[in-house]
Formats: structure tokens, sequence, C-alpha cells
């Protein structure tokens, strides 16, 4: 697996996906900071209790869509670095095992958004001390905040890199996540059952961990049956 | 009976209800260059890619180096290189990069990309993005990515599709010199009857679905049935009197022809012409060309075997 990890690295050099993974967060935090900087004295005078709690919730609010359309990208330019030429077919005849070519470009997908979801980490914190917002950092907190809409949306990670790996064109994955972003924006009032609920984090439990659970297991399903489906279907 | 390495048994391969690959035998033995021919749509490719684990069988058997393709597929990929009809390359990348992309999923050492680099002569090419490679260039990367994991079988589907003369000769060089330099068997496929009868040693001919020829190269020239052409003054009192005289000839556009004489049947039809005053002008073999063989193969829809 690890070689198989090695490849999928050497095959994103010189592609934009680098650059999309430092572009999301950078996106997030640099809208936020306008938001911050337009309007200082309303924002603190709203969040006066809790400076960096503020910060974070209103962070959030953009990190969601961003996470969403930002899979749903990366795992269209993945799985299109083999589509492009049809490159499966010298892939698929090679002798590593079909499941673990397919593990290797959802683990790829998975291990980027992690990345920028670290930077999303960093960058708010020196967003926040550049607002002067006090080193008193609740850094479990922010670490919650940042990680866990993201693990929330592992059902649509594995949906998407099935869809973009299943199919050549790439209109349909790319339609389904931007449809699956916009929707997700009302995300908060649907029932808790609606997977674009979960990366919100908002259940009548009032716990968020119980989204990561059902996002978690909604995703490793969906990763399964997709893998299956990977394996028995004919290269083209 | 040498070793084979390549055996298929009722391999058929269905889309809906039609059977693209019908209950085909084929068989591979080490060291030779098998040709694989057919007309587009036969079912060549899909039986390669069912040969590479690309498709499943619906059904038949598919033995390699004596193994179960579907027990031990990786064990068999292993020792397989391939090349299927376009070549598949990663535009954004340098050739040394394909290669390398190539090379840790095969675990083989670094030093075997110079190596296949130069049997294909992309050295100096080797940093270049592939995208601005011309299709014979990238058809030889593609070659060089079928080469690196020293397989013991080469399977090349179409490799001169697409190229120009000077790009076919050069595939051409390469194939043939792969099983005398490096001991590699291969199967290479094609429409064109010409490629195949340059560097094949044994020959499938598929049509619809159905191999309808497998035998050795020679042993297709030799279906090639030969006739003897005889020019004379007056053919057709040549033809009556070579009738009286009991032998049966054919006279098709003021020529006689004799179809599969032995060489003492074509003497004594000469002799006896000449003992009547005919003069001979010429006496020729006509040999069927393989194209004719083909076509006439392909032709008939597999009713032949």
């Amino acid at each position: 697996m690890i070689r198989v990890m090695l490849s999928e690295f050497i095959k994103i050099k010189r592609k934009l996906i680098l650059f999309l993974i430092i572009l999301g967060p950078l996106g997030v935090i640099g809208l936020q900071a306008a938001n911050f900087g337009l309007r200082y004295d309303w924002l603190t005078s709203q969040y006066k209790e809790d400076l960096w709690r503020g910060l974070i919730g209103e962070v959030t609010m953009l990190s969601v869509p961003t996470i969403l359309i930002g899979l749903t990208i990366l795992t269209s330019m993945i799985a299109n670095i083999e589509h492009q030429t049809n490159a499966w077919k010298q892939l698929v005849a090679l002798p590593v095992s079909k499941m673990k070519i397919f593990a290797g470009k959802a683990l790829l997908s998975f291990i980027l958004l992690f990345v920028s979801c670290l930077l999303l980490f960093f960058g708010t914190i020196i967003l926040g001390l550049s607002l002067r917002f006090g080193t008193a950092i609740p850094l479990f907190y922010l670490l919650k905040m940042c990680f866990f809409p993201f693990l929330a949306a592992m059902p649509f990670l594995a949906l998407q890199t099935w869809l973009a790996i299943s199919m050549k064109n790439q209109a349909i994955p790319l339609t389904t996540g931007i449809l699956g972003t916009i929707v997700s924006l009302y995300g908060t009032g649907f029932p808790d059952w609606m997977p674009l609920k979960w990366p919100w984090l908002v259940n009548e439990w009032d716990e968020p961990v119980y989204s990561v659970l059902f996002g978690v297991a909604t995703g490793l399903v969906l990763y399964l049956l997709s893998l299956i489906d990977f394996s028995r279907r004919d290269v083209k | 009976m040498s070793e084979l390495i390549i055996e298929t048994k009722n391999l058929t391969k269905k889309f809906g209800a039609t059977r693209v690959v019908n209950h085909v035998d084929m068989q591979v033995k080490k060291g030779e260059i098998y040709g694989f021919l057919g007309p587009n749509g036969a079912g060549k490719t899909t039986t390669i890619r069912m040969l590479l684990g690309l498709a499943r069988p619906s059904k038949g058997s598919i033995h390699m180096f004596g193994k179960d393709i579907r027990k031990e597929k990786l064990a068999i990929l292993r020792k397989v290189g391939s090349l299927v009809e376009y070549p598949s390359y990663y535009g954004h990348l340098t050739a040394r990069e394909n290669l390398e992309a190539v090379r840790v999923l095969l675990d083989v050492p670094k030093s075997r990309i110079d190596e296949v680099l130069s049997i294909v002569r992309l050295t100096k090419d080797a940093k270049r993005p592939v995208k601005g490679f011309s299709l014979g260039m990238k058809q030889r990367l593609g070659i060089a990515t079928a080469l690196l994991g020293n397989p013991e079988l080469l399977i090349l589907d179409e490799p001169t599709n697409g190229l120009d003369p000077s790009g076919i000769l050069e595939m051409r060089e390469l194939i043939k010199s792969m099983p005398k330099e490096h001991g590699i068997t291969i199967v290479v496929s094609s429409h064109l009857l010409s490629e195949i009868d340059q560097m094949a040693t044994q020959v499938g001919i598929i049509t619809k679905g159905r191999i309808i020829f497998q035998d050795s190269i020679h042993k297709l020239r030799e279906q090639a049935s030969s006739s003897i052409k005889l020019t004379v003054n007056d053919v057709e009192a040549a033809w009556k009197t070579l009738l009286s005289n009991g032998f049966t000839t054919d006279l098709v556009q003021n020529n006689i022809y004799i179809d599969n004489g032995t060489d003492d049947h074509v003497a004594a039809i000469v002799k006896s012409l000449v003992e009547h005053d005919f003069s001979i002008y010429r006496v020729e073999e006509q040999k069927k060309s393989l194209e004719e063989i083909f076509l006439e193969l392909t032709g008939k829809e597999g009713g032949l075997l």
C-alpha cells in the first residue's frame, strides 16, 4: 500500500491539486480576515464573551461548503489523471490489486483534505492572533471545529470518489458535488438523518460527536460498497 | 511440444446477448511471436483485456504460465507487460516520472528505468513532459513501461496503430528483437496481415469472436494453394488436346491453369503439349497472397474450422 501511495504522489506532481489544497483554507481565512477587518467593532461586540469561539464559529460557516466543494473538485481531478489517457487499463494490468488501486485514490483524497484542515487550523490561529484576540486559544475546540466537519463529510468523500472514478464524464460527479454543496447551505434545517446536515455538527442531542460518528460509519459503508463495485467492474 | 505460456479454453465474453468472444481456445508457446489477427471488432481487444484481467470472462478459463488467472491473477500479471490500444501516459509528467510512477508499483530497481529508456531509445527525451511527445514516442514509452517489470510475456494490442511508416518499421524491429535478446514471448494483435506476416512466428486468426485459424505462419502460407499457369499459342486447341489426352485443366482468360498439380503431372502436361506442337510461352506458378487467404478465411464467417 505504501508503494501505491508513493505512485499516487508522483502522479499529482505539477498538477493544480496541491495548489487547491492551499487555496481552500487560504480562501476561508482570507474571507474571514476581510469579514472581521470590515466589521471589526460590530463582530467583536457580538462575540465579546468569547472572541475566539466567535471567530471559530464564523470560520466553520465557510469551511463546511468549502470542504464539500473542495472534495468534489479534488476527487474529480485525481480520477481525471487516469481518465485523460485512459491509464486505468495500464494501471489495472499491473500486479496491484484493484482494491488497492481504489483505496489508494480514496486515501490520497483523504490525506490531502486532512492537510487542508490542518492548514485551516493554523490559519485560524494566525488570524485570531493578528486580530489581537489574545493567546487564550481554545485549542481543543478549534481542533474539533476544523476536523469534525471533515470527518462528518466522509459519506460525500466516498460517494464523490466512486462517481469520479467510475464515470469518464466528469460533468456528472461535478454536478452532484456542486448541487450537494448548495443544498448543504440549508443543511442545519434538515432532519437529523440527512447526511447533508452532518458536517454542520448540529443534531437534536447537541452532541457534535454523533454527527461525526454517523458520517464516519456511513462513509465507511459507502466506501466498502464502491470498493467492491470497482473491483468487479470491467476496465474499458 | 514446448511449454504453453497462454492457454485459454472455451473463453467467452458476452456483452448483453452478443458473444464478442466465442469459445476461443488460444495457445501461445514460449519464445514465439504470436500474431493475433482479425478485422476490426472481431474480438481481439476483448480477448486481450481478459488475458490482462481487465475484463472478466463470461465463460471459459485462462491459464497463463500454468496458473489459473482467477486464482493467481497478481502472480501472473507480475510476469506480463502490456500495451493496450492507444498508449496510456500521464501527460503532465516527464517520461522518466511516468516510468517512476509505475516502477514504485512494480518494486524493481531504479536502474531499470535507464535500461528500458535505452531499449526504446528515449534516453535523450526522458526529461520532457510526455504531452509534447509524438505518437510514435508515446507508443515507445508505452513499450518501455511494459518492459519495466522484466516481463516474460509481452502483450501488445495494435502497437503500430496510427504510426507513420518509419514508426511502424521501428516498432516492428523492436518487437522482433525481443524474443532473441530478452527471451520474451510476445502476443501482438493487428488487423493488418502484412504486419503480422513480417514479425509473427505463430498466427491466430479471429473473426466474429471465433478463432478460425491457429498454427505457424508457414502453415498459413501452405494454405495458399498454388496453381500452374500456362501461356500457349492456341489456347483453345491446346485445352481440347489436353482433355482428349486425359488431362483436366481450366481455361481462364486465354490461359490454362493446372490446380494442385504435382511436379510429374505438370511435366506430363508440358510434354504432351510439346508433342502436339504447341508453342509454350510461359509456365508460371500462381500463389495466392496471404491477403487473399485472410479474406477467404474471414469472409466465410468462421465456417472453415
